[in-house]
């Protein structure tokens, strides 16, 4: 199974600081003793783990689907999605605020989050901006928008990468 | 108002030393590390924690006074070995 | 503190049998210091203490020939002193409670709740005044010996059980299985324990760095 992963500058794991050597088949216990997986990203969970580099990875062995990624007992890392950077990552920023802006900036209650968007935004916090954006979602329409909002950011990064396309 | 879909701060740093001891259930870990990709505030303190059982692993003990050292000689030289 | 490597730990141990001083004078040299720290945890004074210590040792000699090696030799010789003194500490009219449930000091949460934004805001229970990075201070190094201090002064203001569970995780560096196993506590209260110890030795480091 081809999925994604988040990286950290030098293809290092953020949680296990491990780091991961290109086009090797890792096994889970080697990358992280405790948590006995190789964790990856499906296209739907891309914007909950947004961090400096993105890959494409192979995953083999039984694949577990949690709530918000897959867990495989080996993976490799295939290649790196080059067009992911802080460029990137800033446009899928505007994006959510745009979005947000829209359907909520003139809400009484709702139109803060735009506020807090933009003020994350302006210090570099972009998972900190999507998170606020999917919460006023939240706000306004329970767990489900929650789930749509992040959806959309999702379908944003799919779209402007060029995720997902055989 | 308390939402779904979330752990706040309050939580995560109540569960950062079960998240630390590998005891956390597989859907409760995902949700603390989903919380530290957007909250530099709860991944700050988790490093904090990080450091201070650094720091405490740095501690050296003082060495046993000498009388006490003499002591323990002395029992052994009563002991006998089975 | 490293234990010896277990080729090592077996040669010292067919010393002790063997009535080899040289073996015994180098695990006094290895263990003693940690053992009278945490010995000191249980008792009322530093001269307990220390009987404690010499007591736990000729409960080591007395049953080294029974040592089979299922734990390290280093875990072993702890729960007896941490035995040792327990026994000590009911005789002294000290029991320590080490399940965790109730009667503990404040026991609010790790962190004052008003650092944390209200229930009428857009994000109830996050960071109001976030934790601020301690690397960027130079001139309060976390390397420095006042640091070292701070801990060490701070572990001696926590409650007992609560020093002795953090002494012996991260000072001593025990896993949890061999606290569990030489307190004879479950893993819960061990975990609660050693959460509530270092949430405040956090929170003393965070003082010391403001």
């Amino acid at each position: 199974m081809i999925a994604y992963k988040f990286l950290e500058n030098g293809a290092v794991s953020p949680f296990a600081g491990f780091r991961w050597p290109a086009d090797e088949w890792v096994d889970a216990a080697a990358a992280d003793p405790c948590r006995r997986g190789i964790h990856a990203c499906r296209i739907e969970d891309l914007p909950f783990w947004l961090g400096s580099e993105l890959w494409e990875i192979e995953l083999d062995g039984e694949v577990v689907v949690q709530q918000r990624k897959v867990v495989a007992p080996r993976g490799r890392l295939l290649r790196r999605v080059a067009d992911w950077n802080q460029a990137v990552l800033a446009e899928f920023g505007a994006d959510v605020l745009a979005r947000t802006r829209t359907r909520f900036g003139a809400v009484a209650d709702l139109s803060g989050y735009v506020g807090d968007i933009q003020i994350h935004l302006a210090s570099g916090r972009v998972p900190l901006a999507a998170f606020a954006a999917a919460r006023a979602a939240e706000r306004s329409g329970g767990p489900v928008e929650y789930e749509r909002e992040r959806s959309r950011q999702a379908a944003w990064l799919a779209d402007r990468l060029g995720l997902g396309a055989v | 108002m308390r939402l779904d879909r979330e752990l706040t701060c309050i939580e995560v740093v109540e569960l950062v030393t079960a998240y630390l001891e590998d005891a956390l259930g597989g859907a409760e870990r995902e949700r603390v590390e989903e919380h530290l990709v957007f909250c530099d505030g709860c991944s700050t303190y988790l490093e904090q924690i990080r450091q201070t059982i650094a720091i405490a692993g740095r501690l050296e003990p003082e060495d046993i006074p000498a009388a006490l050292q003499e002591k323990l000689l002395a029992a052994f030289r009563d002991w006998t070995p089975a | 503190m490293e234990a010896p490597p277990p080729v090592e730990e077996r040669r010292l141990v067919d010393g002790l049998r063997a009535g080899d001083e040289s073996a015994f004078t180098r695990l006094v040299h290895e263990y003693g210091p940690s053992m009278l720290r945490v010995a000191r945890m249980f008792v009322s004074s530093r001269a307990v203490a220390e009987e404690v210590v010499q007591e736990a040792w000729v409960g080591v000699l007395n049953g080294i020939g029974r040592f089979e090696g299922r734990s390290s030799l280093k875990t072993w010789i702890f729960r007896i002193l941490t035995n040792t003194a327990k026994t000590r500490a009911v005789r002294e009219g000290r029991s320590i409670p080490f399940s965790a449930l109730g009667g503990e000091d404040e026991e609010g949460g790790a962190v004052d709740a008003d650092r944390f934004l209200g229930d009428d805001t857009r994000f109830p229970g996050h960071w109001a005044a976030p934790p601020q990075r301690w690397e960027a201070q130079p001139e309060r190094s976390l390397l420095s010996s006042e640091a070292l201090q701070l801990i060490e002064r701070e572990i001696a203001k926590l409650p007992p059980n609560q020093a002795i569970v953090v002494t012996m995780r991260d000072v001593e560096g025990f896993d949890a299985e061999e606290v569990r196993n030489a307190l004879d506590i479950s893993e819960t209260n061990q975990r609660v324990l050693l959460h509530r110890a270092r949430t405040k030795l956090r929170r003393a480091l965070e003082e010391y760095l403001k």
